[in-house]
């Protein structure tokens, strides 16, 4: 089942990544995870890089909003069958106008955490031409809800006003009960 | 005969969860399927960055219904990796009984589920009055039968009720024998064998084209398993087999369950065994009570769940809340990818046959 290439060792791999690609830089996090921060131009390479090299299974892509440094960070998490080893790669892209490169042609289901993070964040990925497909929100019109910049309490009060009470129930009840003298409107 | 559009869901008695597909079918087969998520979100991950770090112990348990247990882990797990702390021993060996019996109880309850896509109802009056025992032992611990809050970072919340191992023990006991049983009167019936074998198939090959993990991928004959390859907890101490089958159909799938379950039971039995006495939890990060600070940082946990691997990103700045999390719900592949590409050609008393026996669990992909 495992190809001969997941048997090559982590500190090639990481070797070859700094001599391969310039800009990417690793860190460890523990024994068997890694982080490794990739320039935008260099990020697909990379990916298909680790593909070929064993990482195979894509576990997440996800987005995080920095909202102080006016950046998303994009992180996709790899996972090696072979070797147990998880590699965190991640890349910056400008929060102003997130555009990013699909990464479907690599892993199919690349397709639905696209479709996840440019609803959640508003970050759209070129050749992903479903990208803007509403997916788990519905009719959402407000900012995408997981930057920082939405606030959903704010958000929940604009579009479920409190009630105004026009009787007071207690009052009337404690009437009927005889508690309290008074009379029922209508 | 022209194109029809049904409704699968969001209710419907195969389904597991409010989740609905769009079906386009031809006579009895499906042309097209479109997923559609969302009826569960609740908005976790926006609300936990809103919530205390301890604040989110009482909120993640409900990102899986069926399974809340490794929320709770994957969580904690991620604290502690970002705060580099180390768990006292006995938690750790708490946490993976705690967690195995939650394998039991949800393989119980998915095994039971299978009743309603198949028509096969003994098999929900069994496993579901079985699941209720291992309930038993929960709210003996926590206090509480679904959602259990006791795995919290640092540690587990209190150690272990006196008596409880006995009847741990008991249940392990009562199970081994059950467990036969379901073999014999469940899996060999003939309606189960009509319904199940060589239905939705998938090969190794789509399984890991497309992040397939858990018994979907096992019972296509790849013995993948996060505890054996990427061990946490003590999982690297404990002796135990990962099940496997090479149909890759629905039966094979729903075959593996009960022999998973009596793995779960070996690995519990080790567990008692090998648990020492002592403290059952540290204090995590600067701060006072549960209002904990989390060192800057990002790190990534997953687990073996039911239904594949779980997993949590978890970023911190340094504050009292968390800065982001984000959830890897086990399901979201075939639960979505899955269902667009792999349900066309099939019947449509299929679909929830797919659903049901690849674990496609709602409340985890709308998170």
């Amino acid at each position: 089942m495992m190809s001969s290439t997941n048997n090559i060792g982590l500190e090639e791999i990481l070797s070859s990544l700094n001599q391969l690609f310039e800009g990417v830089s690793t860190e460890k996090v523990d024994p068997r995870q890694y982080k490794i921060i990739t320039p935008p131009e260099k990020t697909i390479p990379v990916l298909e890089f680790l593909k070929e090299k064993g990482y195979s299974h894509l576990s997440i892509l996800t987005c995080i909003d920095w909202i102080a440094e006016k950046k998303f960070e994009l992180v996709y998490i790899l996972f090696n069958w072979g070797t147990g080893v998880t590699f965190v790669v991640s890349t910056y892209v400008n929060r102003d106008n997130p555009i990013f490169y699909t990464v479907k042609h690599i892993w199919p289901t690349a397709e639905y955490y696209e479709r996840d993070v440019h609803e959640f964040f508003g970050v759209k990925f070129e050749g992903n031409e479903n990208c803007e497909k509403p997916l788990i929100l519905e009719l959402w019109n407000d900012l995408p809800p997981l930057r920082k910049d939405f606030d959903p309490l704010e958000y929940s009060k604009k579009h479920y006003p409190d009630r105004e009470y026009q009787k007071d129930a207690i009052h009337e009840a404690r009437i009927i009960r005889g508690d309290v003298r008074g009379e029922i409107d209508g | 005969m022209g194109e029809v559009k049904l409704f699968f869901g969001p209710n419907h008695p195969g389904m597991h969860g409010n989740f609905s597909v769009h079906m386009y079918v031809e006579g009895d087969i499906v042309v097209k399927a479109r997923p559609m998520p969302g009826f569960l979100h609740r908005g976790f991950e926006k609300l936990m960055e809103r919530r205390l770090w301890y604040q989110n112990v009482a909120l993640i348990p409900r990102i899986c219904v069926p399974e809340p247990d490794i929320n709770e882990a994957c969580y904690a797990m991620a604290i502690e990796k970002i705060a580099r702390v180390e768990v006292p021993e006995r938690a750790q060996w708490i946490r993976m009984i705690v967690l195995e019996l939650a394998r039991i109880a949800n393989h119980l309850w998915s095994f039971g589920g299978i009743g309603g896509p198949t028509g096969m109802y003994t098999s929900m009056y069994w496993a579901v009055a079985d699941r209720d025992r291992v309930l038993d032992i929960f709210e003996e611990l926590s206090g509480a039968r679904i959602y259990h809050m006791y795995i919290v970072p640092g540690g587990v919340r209190k150690d272990l009720p006196p008596k409880l191992e006995d009847k741990i023990y008991h249940l392990l006991d009562y199970l081994e024998a059950k467990i036969p049983e379901y073999e014999t009167f469940i899996l060999k019936n003939r309606i189960l064998h009509t319904r199940l074998k060589g239905i939705a198939k998938i090969d190794t090959e789509t399984c890991l084209k497309i992040g397939v993990t858990g018994i979907g991928l096992r019972a296509t004959g790849v013995p993948y398993d996060i505890r054996k390859v990427d061990p946490y907890l003590f999982y690297d101490k404990v002796e135990f087999e990962v099940p496997t089958a090479t149909e890759g159909d629905a039966y094979a799938r729903i075959s593996l369950k009960p022999k998973e379950i009596i793995q779960s039971i070996r690995i519990i039995r080790q567990c008692l065994e090998k648990m020492p006495s002592g403290p059952v939890n540290v204090k995590i990060g600067e701060g006072s009570g549960l209002r904990i600070r989390v060192p800057r940082g990002m790190a990534y946990v997953h687990v073996e769940s039911t239904r594949g691997e779980y997993g949590y990103l978890v970023v911190s700045d340094g504050g009292e809340k968390p800065y982001r999390v984000a959830v890897r719900g086990a399901s979201y592949p075939q639960g979505l990818y899955g269902v667009e590409h792999l349900l066309p050609g099939t019947r449509i008393d299929d679909v929830p046959i797919w659903l049901d026996s690849m674990g496609v669990c709602a409340p985890e992909i709308d998170r």
